[in-house]
């Protein structure tokens, strides 16, 4: 077990600072905040253990907590949900875990310029609860919808499953306030009072504080956009005999201009493989069935039926099935499972194996996406022959672009892994395989990530050939609002910011 | 009231459904036991636990429905409109 390296003194002081019940250096509090659910290397689980937690309860603690910090050149890792899939949240240099949870409040609910004000450590899903009574939403949707946090999206820049309709993180939180790398408490917003949603005045700096994967600062208040909750939803799964025919109707689908269109998803044959194995939806489809596109509508009544009516002529000329109310309202509902079911995979052999889920995603073209599936799924079988503990799961595209979804498509291959038989040489095989699927969302005019960011071992280095340009003002950003690197280091390959020849 | 009742304990036999599937209640599948013999073995699941998770389940889609709108439109139901609109224009 490693030892706590900071000394008794600096504990002291942070419990001076947060009070003695919130403050943890037992072996429990420091393990269980090690990882996320992305693929973690658990047989070197030590080297990536906080040495102390903190629970803050203000803006104020959190900054005094990063000042002790910079005093004493020890870094500070934010954390909020821990649900991310990259590895944001993982503490590649020990130090103090500054976890967020406590801070769970609604701060302000304004219901005349509908904006609501809650500290990072709120949930989606209890928010949308405690809004409901007012007839409004808080629309930001991510699989993990369930126990993510408002500080994990925000530094992550989360991908919302509706956000075709209402827009992903970045469009729906409007300002927020945060502690920068050297203690100073800020606010960033569109520029204005806290609730303008559009200003010209100044840098936008708000972008700048989103998807940093908590390596400029620390999230601890945020006015959030209030949406007029959805009178009705509409979902529809239709079902097609070859992916090609899939992705037509995808493309179809995305392109009818329909304005309550939140998302359309295509899964492909791998994905319908996986699923016959014990989904109860697709066991009993027939063999003709290799691919299936579903999509969902929300707003007024009759605006989503009047679409749904739209969606469910295209589905029928495209040459699709429609699978019926029960797979298409049912499997819509439970999007948000994977982070609660147990998952189990296969070996070569067609034993059950408890796995652990993983996806590999990247922003992939329209025009792009049957020759990308081709190559990833050729990466990950060549993973499986070789170790038997990789599982693929399947591919599946979900719309991308927030109100005009119908370019890019957030594509993900499922990669199921049998986490207690990692040892360096089958770790070493997959960070290989992920710089490679990288490497071909690169080569077909791609981006490394569309949702969970590109920030772990073996894409990472593709980073700066993505950004070109951008990645040396990244450095530049960063050793100038963290000069001592304490906020999340060697996330980014941003130490790379502090070498002599560094801009 | 009865307290307890074999049939609620004791699952019925499995009808195989797929090579790897097997059924023992009407629409509830179960990977075949045959792939649970090496790493994950199965454990006796008594009947009245797997059609509680099952009922469970349908209350958690129709809460999870509500967290985002009013009401959930049936596509079987337009389809049987578009069909009818369709019929009055031929």
């Amino acid at each position: 077990m490693p030892t706590v390296t900071l000394s008794d003194a600096l504990l002291d002081e942070l419990v001076q600072i947060c009070g003695e019940e919130h403050v943890f250096a037992g072996a429990a509090a420091r393990f269980n905040r090690a990882r996320v659910p992305s693929p973690f290397p658990v047989h070197r689980w030590d080297e990536f253990v906080p040495d102390a937690v903190v629970l803050p309860t203000s803006a104020e603690q959190i900054s005094e907590v990063v000042k002790l910090a910079n005093r004493e050149r020890v870094p500070v890792v934010p954390r909020a949900g821990g649900t991310g899939l990259t590895d944001g949240a993982v503490p590649l240099r020990h130090g103090i875990m500054v976890d967020v949870k406590l801070m769970n409040r609604i701060l302000e609910l304004d219901l005349e310029d509908r904006t609501v004000t809650v500290q990072p450590g709120i949930n989606m899903l209890k928010l949308s609860e405690e809004l409901k009574p007012h007839g409004f939403i808080y629309p930001d949707n991510p699989a993990s919808y369930p126990c993510s946090l408002v500080g994990g999206r925000i530094g992550t820049s989360g991908w919302s499953l509706i956000g075709g309709r209402y827009g992903h993180t970045r469009d729906l939180v409007i300002s927020f306030e945060l502690v920068l790398p050297t203690g100073e408490i800020v606010r960033v917003g569109d520029g204005g009072g806290p609730k303008v949603r559009k200003s010209s005045s100044g840098y936008q700096l708000k972008h700048l504080f989103m998807g940093h994967q908590g390596t400029l600062g620390i999230v601890t208040e945020a006015t959030l956009e209030l949406v007029k909750r959805p009178e009705a939803e509409f979902s529809a799964f239709y079902a097609y005999p070859s992916y090609l025919d899939a992705w037509r109707a995808t493309g179809d689908f995305a392109r009818s201009g329909a304005a309550t269109l939140a998302g359309v998803v295509l899964f492909d044959e791998w994905k319908l493989a996986y699923l016959r194995r014990d989904d109860e939806a697709y066991i009993p489809q027939p063999e003709s069935v290799k691919a299936v596109v579903a999509l969902a509508l929300y707003g007024n009544d009759d605006e989503v039926r009047a679409s749904a009516k739209r969606m469910l002529r295209l589905g029928k000329a495209s040459g699709g099935t429609y699978l019926g109310d029960e797979i298409s309202q049912g499997d819509w509902a439970s999007r948000h499972d994977r982070y609660a079911t147990p998952l189990h995979g296969r070996t070569r052999d067609g034993q059950v194996v408890p796995m652990s889920w993983h996806c590999e995603d990247a922003s992939i073209l329209y025009s792009q996406l049957p020759a990308v599936r081709e190559k990833w799924h050729a990466i990950a079988a060549g993973l499986r022959e070789r170790f038997d503990m990789f599982d693929d799961w399947g591919m599946f595209a979900y719309t991308n672009g927030a109100f005009k979804p119908w370019g890019d498509y957030l594509t993900e291959i499922d990669i199921g892994i049998w986490e207690m038989q990692w040892d360096d040489e089958s770790w070493a095989a997959w960070v290989d395989a992920k710089r490679e699927i990288a490497r071909v969302a690169l080569e077909h005019g791609g981006s490394i990530s569309a949702c969970h960011g590109s920030c772990r071992e073996g894409e990472v280095d593709l980073v700066p050939e993505e950004l070109g340009g951008g990645f040396e003002v990244m450095k530049a950003v960063k050793r100038a609002l963290d000069p001592n690197n304490v906020m999340n280091p060697g996330k980014y390959l941003l130490d790379r910011a502090y070498e002599e020849d560094a801009p | 009231m009865i307290g307890f009742r074999l049939a609620a304990q004791r699952p019925p036999d499995p009808e195989r459904i797929t090579d790897t599937v097997v059924m023992r209640f009407e629409h509830i599948y179960e990977v075949d036991p045959n792939l649970m013999t090496e790493h994950t073995p199965q454990q006796s699941f008594p009947a009245w636990d797997t059609l509680r998770i099952v009922d469970s389940r349908w209350e958690h889609l129709a809460w999870m429905h509500d967290h985002f709108a009013d009401s959930v439109v049936s596509g079987e139901e337009l389809l049987r409109e578009i069909e009818g609109e369709e019929g009055e224009e031929a």
